[in-house]
C-alpha cells in the first residue's frame, strides 16, 4: 500500500520505494522512542512525567490484563460505534440533501460552514440537560462531532458528480434508481471515505471530551484517574490505546471504503 | 424512403443575463440509414446544442426531430452520444466501462462481457481489457467511449468532436477506425467537428454552419470511393474539397475571431 501512495497509484509499481519508505517509517519510530528516553533519563523534567518505555509498556501489559480496563474499553468503544453510526448516517443524508437540491444546499450550507469549526463540546450543557449523565450525552455529543464533516464532504462529493456522467446516463435511459447506483454512489466514494475518516476522529475526540468533563465510565474517564493518582505510566498506556484504536479505525475505513482502482492489480500480483 | 433522422425547424435561444443568444436558427437536416454526415462550423455556432437536442438532452427547443417517420422528444433507445467531455468512469476497468449500458439494460452477465470484448477488439483495444482509464491514453480513453455507446446498440450515432483533444496523428488513426466500424456495422453516423480534413475523410455529406445564430449555410456531398482511409489526404480531390469548405468556413470562423475578440475587450 505504501508503494502506491508513493507513486500515484501507477500500475508499475518498482518494489524499490517500497522498502525505502518502510524503512523510513521504522526509522521514524525508533527516533522518537531515542528522544523520549533520553529525555527521561535527562532530569530535566519533573520526576516521573516521561516515564521509560520499559515502564510504559509493563503498565500497558498490565491493562490488558485487567477486566476494569476492558469494561472502560468497551463503554467507550459501544460510545463512539455508536456516535459514528448515528452521526454518520445522519451528516451524509444532510449532505446528500444539500448536495441535491440548490435551494436547501443554498438556504442551510454557510450554517453548517460557520457550525463545522466551534468546539462541539460547547453543546455539552445543553445535551446533558436533554439526555442526563449517561452514555446519552456523550453519543449525542460524539455524534455531532462527526455530523458535520460528514455532511460537508457529502455535499461537496455530489456538487462535484461530473456533469458529463449523468448525461450519459441520460442517453443510455437509465432509470433514477439505475443512476444513483451505478454513477453517484461510485462516484461519492472518495467524499465519504474522506468524511468518514475524518467523522471517526471527531467522534472520538467528542465522547472522550464528555467522559473527561463528567463521567465515572470510559477510557477518557480512567486515564483522568490515573492521572489524579499520578500513574503516569498507565495514563499514558490508555493512550496509546486508544491511539492505537483510533488507527484501526482510520485503516479499516480506508481498506473498505474505496474504488477499485489500478492499485488492486499491484496487489494482487504481489 | 423516409430519412432515418430528420431534423426539421430546429432553433434554440438561450436567455442569459447579458440578453438571449440565438444559438441555432432553423436548421433541418434529414440523414438516410447508413449515412455518415458531418456537421462543422466555427467554435460556438450552436453545434453542441445541436447535438444535445437530437440526443434528447435539451427540453425546450422550437422545431421537431423525427426517427424514421416518427416524432420524438427526450432521450431515445434509438441514439447513442459521444461527448465532447472525457466521459469514461474512472472507477470502472475497460470492459466494465463498455459493458455499462448493457448492465443499465439487463442483460446477463456473460453476454454482456462477451459483447464488450468484441467491441473493445472493433475499437483495436483488445489486450487492455482490465486496464482503468487512469492508466490508458487519452485516444485509448475516447475509443473506450466510442465502444461504450456501440454497446447501446443505436441505431443513430451521435458524436461531438470525439477526437478533438487528441493529436493530429491519433486523430487521422481513429478517423481510419471510426470508417471501418461504420463500414462494417452500416452505422447511421452525425458527427460534430471543426477540423476540415477529418470531415472530408469520414463523410457522405458535410454540413456548413454558420456563426451566430447557427444554421446550415452549405451542404457539401463527398463523393469519394469508400472504402476511405487517411491515405486519401495527399489526393487532388481531397485537396480541393478541403479548399471549398474552408472557402465557406473561412467568413464564419473569422466572424467567430471578432466576437471573441469583442468579449474580451469586454464590450
Ligand atoms: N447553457 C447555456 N446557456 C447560455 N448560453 C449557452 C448555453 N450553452 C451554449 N450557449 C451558447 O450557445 C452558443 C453555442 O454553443 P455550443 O456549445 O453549441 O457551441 P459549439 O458549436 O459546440 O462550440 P465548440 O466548437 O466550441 O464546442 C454559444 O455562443 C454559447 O455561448
Ligand atoms: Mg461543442
Amino acid at each position: 500500500m505504501a508503494a502506491v501512495e508513493q507513486i500515484g497509484g501507477r500500475a508499475a509499481a518498482p518494489r524499490a520505494p517500497f522498502w525505502t519508505v518502510t524503512r523510513l517509517r521504522v526509522a521514524a519510530v525508533l527516533v522518537i522512542f531515542a528522544l523520549w528516553e533520553v529525555a527521561g533519563a535527562s532530569g530535566l523534567f519533573y520526576r516521573g512525567v516521561i516515564p521509560s518505555s520499559a515502564l510504559v509498556a509493563k503498565a500497558f501489559a498490565g491493562l490488558l490484563g485487567s477486566a476494569d480496563f476492558w469494561f472502560h474499553a468497551g463503554v467507550t468503544g459501544f460510545e463512539v460505534l455508536v456516535a459514528f453510526a448515528i452521526g454518520g448516517l445522519a451528516g451524509a443524508a444532510f449532505g446528500l440533501l444539500l448536495g441535491v437540491n440548490r435551494y436547501t444546499g443554498a438556504v442551510l450550507e454557510p450554517f453548517l460552514h460557520y457550525l463545522a469549526p466551534t468546539p462541539k463540546i460547547v453543546f455539552l450543557p445543553i445535551l446533558l440537560i436533554l439526555f442526563g449523565v449517561g452514555v446519552g450525552s456523550k453519543i449525542s455529543l460524539g455524534a455531532i462531532s462527526c455530523f458535520f464533516p460528514m455532511a460537508l464532504s457529502v455535499a461537496a462529493g455530489v456538487r462535484q458528480v461530473n456533469p458529463v456522467f449523468l448525461r450519459v446516463s441520460r442517453t443510455f435511459n437509465l432509470t433514477r434508481a439505475q443512476t444513483v447506483r451505478m454513477v453517484y454512489v461510485p462516484a461519492l466514494v472518495p467524499p465519504l471515505a474522506s468524511g468518514l475518516r475524518i467523522g471517526l476522529g471527531v467522534a472520538i475526540v467528542g465522547c472522550l471530551m464528555s467522559e473527561i468533563k463528567l463521567s465515572r465510565m470510559g477510557l477518557g474517564f480512567s486515564a483522568m484517574e490515573y492521572y489524579r493518582v499520578f500513574d503516569i505510566p498507565s495514563m499514558l498506556a490508555v493512550l496509546i490505546f486508544i491511539f492505537l484504536c483510533a488507527a484501526l479505525g482510520n485503516m479499516a475505513i480506508d481498506r473498505f471504503v474505496r474504488l477499485p482502482g489500478p492499485q488492486d492489480r499491484v496487489r494482487r500480483a504481489r | 424512403m423516409t430519412p432515418a433522422l430528420s431534423i426539421q425547424n430546429v432553433a434554440k435561444t438561450f436567455s442569459t443575463a447579458q440578453g438571449d443568444v440565438r444559438a441555432l436558427d432553423h436548421v433541418s437536416i434529414d440523414i438516410r440509414a447508413g449515412e455518415f454526415v458531418s456537421v462543422i462550423g466555427p467554435s460556438g455556432c450552436g453545434k453542441s446544442t445541436l447535438m444535445n437536442i437530437v440526443g434528447g438532452l435539451v427540453d425546450d427547443y422550437e422545431g421537431e426531430v423525427h426517427l424514421d417517420g416518427a416524432l420524438v422528444r427526450g432521450c431515445q433507445k434509438q441514439i447513442g452520444v459521444v461527448f465532447q467531455e472525457e466521459s469514461t468512469f474512472p472507477w470502472r476497468t475497460a470492459i466494465d466501462n463498455v459493458a455499462f449500458p448493457m448492465e443499465a439494460a439487463g442483460l446477463p452477465r456473460e453476454a454482456r462481457m462477451a459483447r464488450a470484448r468484441e467491441l473493445l477488439e472493433l475499437v483495436g483495444l483488445n489486450g487492455f481489457e482490465n486496464r482503468f482509464p487512469s492508466e490508458l491514453s487519452g485516444g485509448m480513453r475516447q475509443r473506450i467511449a466510442i465502444a461504450r455507446t456501440l454497446a447501446f446498440q443505436p441505431r443513430i450515432l451521435l458524436m461531438d468532436e470525439p477526437f478533438a483533444a487528441l493529436d493530429e496523428q491519433t486523430r487521422l488513426l481513429l478517423g481510419d477506425k471510426v470508417l471501418q466500424i461504420q463500414q462494417e456495422l452500416n452505422q447511421t453516423t452525425l458527427l460534430i467537428t471543426h477540423n476540415i480534413a477529418e470531415a472530408v475523410q469520414l463523410s457522405d455529406r458535410v454540413l456548413i454552419m454558420s456563426f451566430r445564430p447557427g444554421r446550415i449555410k452549405r451542404v457539401i456531398d463527398i463523393d469519394l470511393p469508400r472504402p476511405r482511409s487517411s491515405k486519401l489526404m495527399g489526393g487532388e480531390k481531397f485537396g480541393q474539397y478541403v479548399a471549398a469548405i474552408w472557402e465557406d468556413l473561412r467568413e464564419e470562423a473569422s466572424k467567430g475571431l471578432q466576437d471573441m475578440e469583442r468579449v474580451r475587450a469586454g464590450a
